[in-house]
């Protein structure tokens, strides 16, 4: 049985909105394990942002739990919460706000700065995650001088900087093109295989949800439904469809026949 | 990668932007630095001249008080006479040019107090040449204990002056020969010689071929005790310098009359005559003798000096008023001034700040999401606009040391000491351009104060940046 690392119990989330209260979020009970790879959907307006905000600490719920390796962050004060964000969480964004001043090494140290991790450390550690995100030689360009797949590539290094409890990205693929999204797909379930990263991911791109375990489904701030993602597949080995044991280059299930590498089914 | 370096960033990354905040800054502060510095020109130039017009009452009231039974006499300067030896001795500080104005400050009299307050306070020692025989009879009027034929000339350059289209030619006192006779009857028993020998020997009985230089003529000369001085052509041994003694002599070298006769090519003539009176009782009858014997003379005695005197330091009073009247002035238009600058510079870093908050509203989300606490995106804030206000203080410290005279010179009220129709003439005016200086206190100052100001002016908009949700970082465009 995997150690849960976020857990969230009844979870509600509501605006004012001039004299009208609209409800962003309501009754939401959710468990991601760690090590778990999570993709959320869902349509505009659905409550994926503000799910997100509220996983990442940088907004409040208005009722619930929500236990974050073990810490229930809906309890804590505004003012602490800055420490659980970051110790404990890694952002990725649509648009990668790395900052332009800085280049790429620097934009990586700069949640390390934040736990006072010392000059060298934190130089040592940069490149060794720009050299896992495939940048090495690039440490010393600034954002303008990057393309868009790599800016991405920092700002995930720059999410793995403090090795955070969980990684929580918002659209990643949004801002890229076709080669450039499926690598960064790529690159974040590798570090979820590989290093055992926890990750949730906000999208729209179903292609990129489906490499993910888990894809739940928001509607009207509800998790409306949830499936396997072909992570989970490739993970254990196993046919999505039928169960049945497959091998991890075969495209198709031996036994039910059903394409293993694309999830083209939309919710 | 510290704060103070992301800081130092922010602001050389809009390099035009920071320029043109910087300039602006900078000269707010350079007008904020030239006002106190040259506010205080001015009172520290009232002050040096407040000192020096005490001593120079001082000084004179004490002379006078030595000379209390010496009657001046000379003739009435009139304009005739100008040019009276226009080989190489002039008897007046005219020039050949008259109806001139004249600036006494410079151009120092034949009598009265020459240097720097010339212009014949006490015209005792007379600038109109008068011929020694002629007056002969003063020395039979009872109660009269001498008579000193004195010889005073001024020598110079002359220099013309053009004003509202007319020339006038001064001449520029260098310095002033005064002839003594050195019988020992009269130098022994009256006060006719330097009193303040500070090198060297007073002049002595029977002495020729020798002067005491003052220490002024001493500095022009550039000679001392026992050196030889070319004075118009002729050859004199330096017996002794004198230091001034309150009246008339700061750039008086004596010598003996005949000396001065000859070498001015004035026998028989001389520019005053001096009489003592047996007592300080008979002054006065003996000063009406004079006068009846002889109506064309100006004759003039310890008492009437005493009130020209006393005249004098009222006028210097009046006129100490007025400066001090327009240096309150000067102070409260300096604070004023002073007040508006402080407040455009904190005004300029506040909305500058403002608007940079505004605009990197992301970052500051970003920088939160990342986990940075609310002090240390305040503190990143308030820095930036502490550096860019010490950057804007360098260089209007910078500005200020060239143009710290014209700021203070467009910005604050004129300060003149103006004592008309009084023996001081006009006497110079406060503090010049030359004399507004930046001191090292006064840079320090402008420095505390550039940091002060870039702290209170991004103190709200570094507050608010603080405040920034960290979900802005999530908004996107």
């Amino acid at each position: 049985m995997s150690e849960p690392i976020l857990k969230i119990e009844n979870l509600s989330k509501s605006y004012s909105l001039g004299k009208r209260d609209v409800q962003a979020l309501s009754g939401i009970n959710l468990q991601v394990n760690k090590g778990e790879f999570v993709s959320i959907m869902g349509p505009s307006g659905s409550g994926k942002t503000t799910l997100l905000n509220v996983l990442g600490c940088l907004d409040k719920p208005t009722g619930g739990k929500v236990f974050l390796d073990g810490v229930d962050i809906a309890s804590l004060p505004e003012k602490e919460l800055y420490k659980i964000r970051r110790s404990k969480v890694g952002f990725v964004f649509q648009t990668f706000n790395l900052l332009p001043y800085l280049n790429a090494r620097e934009n990586v140290e700069i949640p390390m700065e934040c736990v006072g991790t010392q000059k060298n450390e934190r130089s040592q550690k940069a490149n060794g995650l720009l050299k896992s995100v495939s940048l090495e030689g690039r440490e010393e360009h600034r954002p303008h001088r990057l393309s868009a797949g790599e800016q991405q590539r920092v700002a995930i290094a720059r999410a793995l900087a403090n090795d955070p409890a969980i990684i929580l990205a918002d659209e990643p693929t949004g801002n890229l093109d076709g080669k450039n999204k499926q690598d960064i797909v790529k690159l974040l379930a590798n570090l979820n295989i590989n290093n055992g990263t926890t990750i949730i991911m906000v999208t729209h791109d179903s292609q990129a949800a489906a490499q993910s375990e888990r894809i739940l489904l928001l509607k009207d701030g509800k998790i409306s439904r949830e499936k396997q993602g072909l992570l989970l597949a490739k993970k254990k080995l196993l046919c999505p469809y039928c169960g049945s044991k497959v091998q991890p280059d075969e495209t198709r299930c031996p036994s039910c026949k059903k394409a293993l590498r694309q999830e083209e089914e939309e919710f | 990668m510290g704060i103070a370096n992301r800081a130092f960033r922010n602001i050389s990354r809009r390099k035009i932007r920071a320029s043109l905040v910087i300039i602006a800054l900078a000269f707010s502060m350079a007008i904020m630095i030239s006002i106190p510095a040259g506010a205080s020109a001015n009172q520290q130039s009232a002050q040096s001249l407040t000192q020096t017009l005490s001593n120079t009452i001082s000084l004179t009231e004490s002379s006078i008080n030595q000379t209390a039974t010496q009657i001046d006499c000379s003739l009435t300067p009139s304009f005739q006479n100008f040019g009276f030896n226009p080989q190489n001795s002039t008897f007046n500080q005219f020039g050949p040019g008259p109806r001139g104005t004249f600036d006494p400050s410079q151009f120092g009299g034949g009598g009265g107090i020459p240097g720097e307050f010339g212009g014949g306070a006490f015209a005792g020692r007379g600038s109109t040449p008068m011929n020694e025989s002629l007056y002969s009879d003063i020395e039979s009027i009872q109660n009269v204990a001498a008579t000193v034929p004195i010889l005073q000339a001024s020598e110079g350059t002359n220099q013309t002056i053009s004003s509202f289209g007319r020339s006038f030619t001064l001449l520029r006192v260098e310095y002033v020969i005064q002839g003594i006779p050195l019988n020992s009857s009269l130098i022994d028993s009256f006060p006719i010689l330097p009193t303040n020998i500070t090198a060297g020997r007073n002049l002595k009985t029977e002495d020729s071929g020798v002067v005491v230089l003052s220490e002024n003529n001493s500095a022009f000369f550039g000679v001392g005790v026992g050196d030889n001085v070319t004075i118009l052509g002729r050859v004199f041994l330096v017996v002794g310098i004198h230091g001034t003694s309150g009246v008339s002599d700061r750039t008086t070298l004596y010598m003996s009359l005949s000396d001065a006769q000859t070498l001015t090519n004035n026998a028989g003539i001389v520019t005053s005559l001096e009489v003592f009176a047996a007592n300080s009782d008979v002054v006065s009858s003996v000063a009406d003798a004079i006068g009846t014997l002889h109506p064309e003379l100006t004759v003039t005695t310890a008492q009437d000096r005493l009130t020209s005197l006393q005249n004098m330091q009222n006028s210097y009073n009046t006129a100490l008023a007025n400066a001090q009247t327009t240096l309150n002035q000067t102070q409260t238009t300096a604070v004023e001034e002073i007040v508006v600058a402080i407040s455009a510079t904190s005004m300029v870093v506040l909305f500058v700040m403002l608007y940079t908050v505004r605009e990197r509203t992301k970052e500051i989300g970003t920088l939160k999401a990342i986990g940075f606490s609310n002090w240390t995106i305040m503190s990143q804030f308030m820095l930036e606009g502490v550096l860019l206000s010490l950057i804007a203080g360098v260089f209007g410290i910078a500005i200020a040391s060239v143009a710290a005279p014209l700021f203070s010179g467009l910005l604050l009220p004129a300060v003149t000491v103006v004592a008309q129709g009084t023996p001081f003439g006009r006497a110079p005016g406060l503090a010049s351009a030359a004399t507004v200086t930046l001191t090292p206190i006064l840079v320090l100052i402008a420095l505390g104060a550039a940091v002060v100001l870039g702290a209170l002016g991004s103190l709200y908009p570094a507050w608010r940046a603080s405040k920034t949700r960290p979900a802005e970082a999530m908004k996107y465009e």
